[in-house]
């Protein structure tokens, strides 16, 4: 089939500086997982054409040819149009191997080119026929197609729709299948903007990417896929390492075969051969720009767009470009003398115009020697501003003599930092001074600060720094630490020893390591302590006490002469009486069981029964009353 | 001055057992009964302390409240005062009172623990 010129890309976005750039992609050794998994023996036909077909599209060789020509012909089954499809299809993929067919053959298979037939079974016959040569009527097979997508909707329908419509001829109006990969690519799912897959998985993914590129090719249209979306695509489908099935196994074959070879769209995958980081011993980063199956693109111009310092976003470099030295694309950076830090490079890979998300942003190491020079070391009268003589000490070796300060005096520490290669005053990120105590283990750090000429201080004074040290005096061994990411020689050097004497000295007690990791003191639960009672004794006298009032009023009572003569023993008055008591036992029992909504639901009954009890019995009082004259 | 005191002391109590009717001095007595536990009760905590407060609160207030609702209940039966209240027989005041302790001793077993 021969191409047709390929229309220009209207799909594509302008490459800004945020493209997304495929996270996941087949490296050599998955491709090696891949083609591992796809040569293992076959035992049935199915199972051979994923296999010969899965490695022929990862490129590679098959063994054994013959033999697995011999096994074709003798498992194949000339009334299945399956069967007959996975023989011819293998068959293509291996040289010298031509599959015998009858006219029996042909006729069943162009039986089963019609819209009864499922898609599967249309595709399938579809691709045997032109594989073995036979003739078929494009304007049917289309008629067939475009009924059975009415029917049969699904993803996997509608890409085996795509397969056999690429094996059509070109002068045939596929227009409106190829509508459908539109559709079909609206039915992904956006995953978090990195992801695009269809819900049925990722075979179905991998085969519809097959499918649309293979369309796409046979008629020359590009297919409409922004390239966002074929980067998104591209992490879905090669993120899973380990594939489940042949069939998986296959169907991501094909998609990364189609993926590094269509006429429109080729992503490709910019990564570093080793760390990204460059030095005087190490001066050119080396980038590999492969496509998605890790075959080198070695046809195409790899040059720096720009490069940036990460801090102060100078500019260092401008369209500078790459070598290609035995696949592997080489750039000098030190030869543009970079002071060290971290620089943001921007990496165009150019030529061809079918290159993909070829825009890379990359964060390079720019790493480094440091040298410390001019270390000054004295030990300075705090009355007299008169320096006492400074010892200068060349590393890597330390001072003969140690220093003593006391507390009229304080010990002083002057060095520089410089870069071994360009001779720049560097400011590392860690620049430390450690004293150790030898005898007690103590160890003080302290950190020293360059001064504005980028000249480090180090000053110790033993009165204010007393604290720190635990007012401990002795030998303390001064240590310089430098450290930084960006340098590669971090220095560890016992410059000299220190003597300090401190005024008020408490006994050196015994430094204990920092005990933390140690079981702390167990906590003894306080248990809530009860409150204090008074003793029975007095609680009991008291309840008797308080039960005299009552006895005193019964004495009162009886004095007075109050009674009970003029007590009627009419119902409502024996009733109210009854319903009264009735309730005061009630509130005895609300005390002991009762909560107060059961409580006043019995206060009702009785209260309401002893209500209409006593208004009886207080009227007919009333009466009486009234009767006697006082009204 | 003692003398004085003890004089007006003495005419008080003899007024008040001759005038007083009965009805009311059995009212009084009662009014003594209850001040003189709520006055133990006080006395008991101020000696021991407020623990457990609920008790001694719900034990204080029942004699308070008692003390009040039988001060209503004299000042509404004593017929001296009877053009103040033409509306409320005795027989009502009884029965208001009773209702009025219903509810008090209500909210003080609720309180007791």
């Amino acid at each position: 089939m021969t191409a047709h010129t390929p229309h220009p890309r209207k799909y594509l976005a302008l490459a800004g500086a945020q493209a997304l750039t495929p996270s996941h992609h087949l490296s050599l050794s998955d491709v090696a997982r891949l083609q591992s998994l796809l040569s293992q023996p076959f035992t049935d036909l199915e199972s051979a054409y994923y296999s010969v077909v899965g490695l022929t599209k990862l490129g590679a060789v098959i063994p054994d040819q013959n033999e697995v020509c011999h096994f074709l012909k003798s498992e194949l089954d000339p009334a299945s149009v399956d069967s007959l499809f996975f023989a011819v299809e293998t068959s293509q993929a291996i040289s010298g191997c031509e599959i015998p067919v009858s006219n029996e053959t042909r006729d069943i298979l162009l039986a089963a080119v019609s819209e009864d037939s499922t898609m599967g079974q249309i595709h399938r016959a579809v691709s045997a026929l032109g594989s073995l040569g036979l003739p078929l009527a494009s304007q049917e097979v289309i008629g067939a197609l475009t009924a059975r997508i009415e029917k049969e909707d699904n993803v996997m329908a509608i890409t085996s729709a795509l397969l056999a419509a690429s094996r059509l001829s070109q002068q045939a109006e596929l227009g409106g299948i190829l509508e459908e990969i539109e559709d079909l690519t609206a039915r992904l799912d956006d995953l978090g903007g990195m992801y695009l897959q269809f819900e049925e998985g990722l075979e179905a993914t991998a085969m519809f990417v097959t499918a649309a590129y293979s369309l796409s090719d046979h008629v020359g249209v590009e297919p409409p896929l922004k390239e966002d979306q074929v980067i998104q695509l591209v992490n879905s489908i090669f993120s899973k390492k380990s594939w489940d099935s042949l069939a998986e196994a296959f169907s991501v074959a094909s998609a990364a075969a189609a993926l590094s070879s269509n006429q429109f769209h080729v992503p490709v995958v910019v990564r570093t051969h080793g760390p990204a980081t460059v030095s005087h011993s190490q001066p050119t980063l080396q980038l590999l720009v492969t496509d998605v199956m890790s075959q080198p693109l070695t046809s195409a111009n790899v040059l720096v767009e720009s490069a940036n310092a990460a801090s102060s976003k100078s500019s260092i470099l401008s369209q500078a470009p790459f070598t290609l030295n035995d696949g592997i694309f080489e750039f000098n950076f030190m030869s543009s003398q970079p002071a060290s830090g971290y620089y943001q490079f921007t990496i165009a890979v150019t030529g061809d115009k079918r290159l993909v998300a070829n825009q890379v942003e990359l964060k390079v190491k720019v790493s480094t020697e440091v040298a410390v020079t001019n270390m000054d070391l004295s030990v300075v009268d705090k009355d007299q501003s008169i320096g006492t003589k400074t010892t200068r000490v060349d590393y890597p070796s330390k001072a003969k003599s140690s220093f003593v300060a006391d507390s009229h005096q304080y010990f002083a520490m002057a060095f520089q930092l410089v870069d071994v290669n360009t001779g720049v005053e560097l400011t590392p990120h860690q620049t430390f001074v450690r004293l150790h105590n030898q005898k007690t283990g103590q160890e003080v750090v302290f950190v020293a600060e360059p001064d504005s000429k980028n000249l480090y201080k180090f000053e110790l004074d033993t009165a204010e720094r007393k604290s720190e040290f635990d007012t401990i005096s002795g030998t303390y061994s001064l240590c310089l630490i430098v450290g930084d990411a960006t340098l590669e020689n971090p220095i560890l050097w016992n410059v000299a020893d220190v003597v300090l004497k401190f005024v008020d000295e408490e006994a050196p007690a015994t430094i204990q390591p920092k005990t933390l990791y140690v079981p702390k003191p167990e906590i003894q639960h306080l248990f809530r302590e009860p409150e204090k009672k008074p003793p029975t004794v007095v609680s009991n006298a008291f309840t008797a006490l308080v039960l005299f009032p009552f006895l005193l009023l019964l004495i009162l009572w009886f004095k007075l002469g109050a009674n009970i003569s003029n007590f009627r023993l009419s119902p409502s008055t024996v009733l109210f009486h009854v319903g009264h008591a009735a309730m005061l036992g009630l509130m005895y029992v609300y005390w002991t069981h009762l909560d107060m909504f059961q409580t006043l639901k019995y206060l009702a009954i009785i209260g309401g029964v002893t209500f209409l009890a006593g208004n009886r019995m207080l009227a007919q009082k009333a009466v009486k009353r009234c009767e006697k004259g006082i009204c | 001055m003692s003398n004085s005191v003890i004089s007006v002391i003495s005419r008080f109590l003899e007024e008040y057992t001759s005038t007083t009717p009965t009805k009311l001095k059995v009212v009084d007595s009662y009014l003594l009964y209850i001040l003189l536990t709520g006055a133990l009760q006080f006395l008991y905590c101020l000696l021991v302390g407020t623990f457990p407060f609920n008790s001694f609160l719900s034990g204080f207030i029942s004699c308070v409240g008692s003390f009040i609702l039988a001060v209503c209940l004299r000042i509404q039966i004593n017929p001296q005062n009877k053009g103040d209240f033409l509306s409320i027989s005795p027989e009502r005041a009884f029965a208001d009172f009773l209702f009025a302790h219903t509810v008090l001793h209500l909210v003080v077993m609720n309180f007791i623990g």
